[in-house]
C-alpha cells in the first residue's frame, strides 16, 4: 500500500446549524495521505472540530463529499461500523464512562469486533500498558488524573486497530506537562503503528508537532503550511 | 466485561430507583401469580369434586350456574343406576352452612349404604349407621379445625350430631367437610327427593365415552362431568376466575409498563451523553437497543423473582384462615410462575420500547454535547 495514497478526501463540504443561520463549514476541502500526521488549526469557531466530527461520521454534511479509504461516507450503510473499525476518536474531554474501570472503558469499542470477553480484556490490558497505564486497569476514570484519563481515551481509540486516529483538542484540558506527554504518545503511536493522525488544536505549538499544518478560517481551509523540520519541532519542544 | 455485566452494572448505578421499580413490578406479578395459584387450586378442587368417592364421572343438572345449585331427582338417580355399564350410582346432596368458625362447611348427604361404594377410608370410628339420622363423619381437616374426635358432638342447623368417625380421602373438599345421612340433609335443606350430584362407578371394561354419551342422549337435562371442561358447563366460577386473572394480568402489564417506562426514560435521559459516546466509539443502534431492553428485562426479572416469592408467601399466609384451608390446597405449578415471568417480560418490553428507541435515535454528536 502506497504511503502517498489519499485516505481522507474532504471535497467542498458545507455544514450549517440552526436552520442554516450558522455556517460552520463553507466549502472545506482537505486531503490527508496515509500515515500522515496533520494538524488542523485556526481560531475558535473556524469549523475545525466540525470538520473532524464529519470525518468521524458523528454528523453528516449538508453538501460536499467525504471519502475515506475510497468510500464516500454518504454512501456507507452502517456508519457505526465505520466508527468502530476505521477511525479512533480522542476528544478534548476524555468522554470516558465514569462508572466503568479504565479497562472496561477501553473495551467499549471492542463489543463490535466480535472478540470474546477474555480477548477483550487481554487486548485492553495491552493497550493500557502501551499508554503507560498497565497498573491502572481496574481504576475508574474518577480516580485518574487528567493526563491519565486522556491516555485511557487514546487506548480506547486504538481498541479496534483503526487506520485513522482523530484527535479533537486532545491536550486542551491538560496542563502543559500532561499535554506534552499526551502529544508525545499520539506521535509515537502514529510513527510506530503507521496510523494516519489528524489532530485539531488551536494551539500552534501543539500543531507544530505535526508533519503538516492546515489552517482554517470561517469554515474553509485557507492555508496549508509546510511540514516543520525535525529540528524545528525539537526547537518548539525545547521552547515548551 | 461481559455485555450482561455491563447491563447489570447500569442497573446498580441507581440502586434505590432500581429496587423501588422492581418492587412496583413485583406487586403486579404477585397478584398475577397468587391469583393463578388460587385459580389452579380451585380447579384442582373442582377436579376433586368430579372424582369424589373414586367415581369415574359425575352427573349434574345441565346448565346450572354453580354446581351447588344443581338439582337432580332421585328418580333420575335410579334411571342412571339402571344403565348396563353402571356398577353403582351414588346420589349426593351438597349443602354449605356455618359450623363453628367455618361459615362454609361443606356437607355431603349420602345414603349410609352407599359408603361401601363411595370410597371413604376411615381414620377412626365407623361409618354412618342406617337409620341413625344424627350421625356425622368428619373429614380430617374439618375435625382438626373443629378440634373434634370420635364421640364428640357438633351443632349444625340447630341439631346436634355425634361424630362417629373421621376420614381422609385426600380430596380437599371432602376432607374439609363432613358426610351425613342423605335423608337428614334433604330434610334440613328442605330438598326431599332431590340430590345435587350423581357419582357413577362404571363396570370394569365399560366404554365411558359411550356410556356418558348415552346418558346425555337419554337425559338432555343432565350433564355428565368427566373433565374440567365439562365442569365449566355446570359452574361458571372457574371461568370467572380465569377472566379475572386475564384482566388483572393485562392491568399488571399496563401499570407495570408505565412504571418501567418512567424509570427507563429517566435513565436514558440522564445518560444521553453516555449513549452519544457509545455511538461515537462504534456501537451499532441494535447494541444500544439491546442494552436498554436488557436493563429493562433484567429489572423486570428481579421484579418477577420478588413477585414470585411474595406470591408464595401470601398464598401460604391465607391458609391461616380455616375456611380457606377447607377448600383450597395451593397448587404451585410451573405454568403459573411462567405466567408471572411472561407478564414480567411483557412489562419490560412495553416499558422499554419508547426509551430504547429514543436512545437509538440520538445523534452521536448532539448526545455527546448534551449537558
Amino acid at each position: 500500500m502506497s504511503r502517498n495514497r489519499i485516505v481522507i478526501d474532504v471535497q467542498d463540504v458545507v455544514k450549517t446549524y440552526e436552520e442554516r443561520r450558522i455556517h460552520a463549514l463553507n466549502g472545506a476541502t482537505l486531503q490527508v495521505r496515509e500515515g500522515e500526521f496533520v494538524a488542523i488549526t485556526g481560531p475558535s469557531g473556524c469549523g475545525k472540530s466540525t470538520l473532524l466530527h464529519l470525518i468521524a461520521a458523528l454528523d453528516r454534511p449538508d453538501s460536499g463529499r467525504i471519502i475515506v479509504n475510497g468510500v464516500d461516507l454518504a454512501q456507507m450503510r452502517d456508519l457505526s461500523l465505520y466508527r468502530a473499525h476505521q477511525v479512533g476518536l480522542v476528544f478534548q474531554l476524555h468522554n470516558l464512562l465514569p462508572t466503568l474501570s479504565a479497562s472496561a472503558n477501553v473495551q467499549l469499542p471492542m463489543y463490535e469486533a466480535e472478540l470474546s470477553f477474555w480477548q477483550r480484556r487481554t487486548k485492553a490490558q495491552q493497550l493500557l500498558e502501551a499508554v503507560g497505564l498497565g497498573d491502572r486497569a481496574g481504576t475508574p476514570p474518577t480516580k485518574l488524573s487528567g493526563g491519565e484519563r486522556q491516555r485511557v481515551a487514546i487506548a480506547r481509540a486504538l481498541a479496534n486497530d483503526p487506520p485513522i486516529l482523530l484527535a479533537d483538542e486532545p491536550t486542551g484540558n491538560l496542563d502543559s506537562k500532561a499535554g506534552q506527554m499526551v502529544l508525545e504518545l499520539l506521535r509515537s503511536i502514529q510513527e510506530e503503528r503507521g496510523v494516519t493522525l489528524v489532530l485539531v488544536s488551536h494551539d500552534l505549538q501543539i500543531a507544530a508537532a505535526a508533519q503538516r499544518i492546515v489552517r482554517m478560517l470561517d469554515g474553509r481551509v485557507v492555508d496549508e503550511g509546510e511540514a516543520p523540520s525535525a529540528a524545528a519541532r525539537e526547537a518548539v519542544e525545547e521552547e515548551r | 466485561m461481559p455485555f450482561f455485566m455491563l447491563i447489570f452494572r447500569n442497573l446498580l448505578r441507581q440502586r434505590v430507583r432500581t429496587l423501588l421499580t422492581a418492587f412496583g413490578i413485583s406487586l403486579g406479578i404477585t397478584t398475577v401469580i397468587a391469583l393463578g395459584v388460587v385459580t389452579d387450586s380451585l380447579r384442582a378442587t373442582a377436579q376433586d369434586i368430579l372424582k369424589a368417592g373414586g367415581s369415574d364421572f359425575a352427573i349434574a343438572q345441565s346448565g346450572s350456574a354453580d354446581i351447588t345449585y344443581s338439582t337432580v331427582t332421585e328418580e333420575q338417580l335410579q334411571a342412571v343406576a339402571a344403565y348396563d355399564g353402571v356398577e353403582h350410582a351414588t346420589g349426593v346432596l351438597l349443602a354449605v352452612s356455618r359450623l363453628g368458625s367455618n361459615p362454609y362447611f361443606i356437607q355431603l348427604g349420602l345414603d349410609p349404604s352407599d359408603l361401601e361404594y363411595f370410597q371413604v377410608p376411615l381414620l377412626a370410628g365407623r361409618h354412618l349407621a342406617p337409620d341413625a339420622p344424627n350421625e356425622i363423619l368428619l373429614g380430617q381437616e374439618a375435625a382438626s379445625q373443629l378440634d373434634k374426635k370420635v364421640g364428640d358432638t357438633v351443632e349444625l342447623k340447630d341439631r346436634t350430631f355425634t361424630v362417629v368417625g373421621t376420614y381422609r380421602t385426600g380430596n380437599t373438599y371432602e376432607d374439609g367437610g363432613g358426610m351425613l345421612p342423605l335423608a337428614t340433609v334433604q330434610e334440613y335443606e328442605r330438598k326431599q327427593g332431590l340430590i345435587t350430584l350423581i357419582y357413577v362407578k362404571a363396570k370394569p371394561g365399560t366404554d365411558l365415552d359411550a356410556l356418558t354419551a348415552q346418558i346425555k342422549d337419554d337425559h338432555p337435562e343432565l350433564a355428565t362431568l368427566r373433565t374440567l371442561s365439562d365442569y365449566a358447563d355446570v359452574d361458571q366460577g372457574l371461568q370467572l376466575m380465569d377472566a379475572a386473572n386475564l384482566a388483572i394480568s393485562f392491568l399488571a402489564v399496563f401499570i407495570g409498563g408505565i412504571g418501567v417506562m418512567n424509570t427507563m426514560v429517566m435513565s436514558v435521559m440522564e445518560r444521553t451523553r453516555e449513549f452519544g459516546i457509545l455511538r461515537a466509539v462504534g456501537w451499532r443502534p441494535r447494541r444500544v437497543l439491546a442494552m436498554v431492553l436488557g436493563e429493562s428485562i433484567l429489572l423486570c426479572l428481579i421484579g418477577a423473582v420478588i413477585g414470585s416469592i411474595l406470591a408464595v408467601f401470601f398464598t401460604r399466609l391465607i391458609l391461616v384462615f380455616p375456611v380457606v384451608r377447607s377448600f383450597l390446597d395451593p397448587q404451585y405449578t410451573p405454568e403459573v410462575f411462567l405466567r408471572g415471568l411472561v407478564v414480567g417480560v411483557a412489562v419490560a418490553l412495553l416499558g422499554a420500547l419508547y426509551p430504547a428507541i429514543r436512545a437509538v435515535r440520538l445523534a452521536p454528536i448532539q448526545a455527546i454535547r448534551y449537558e
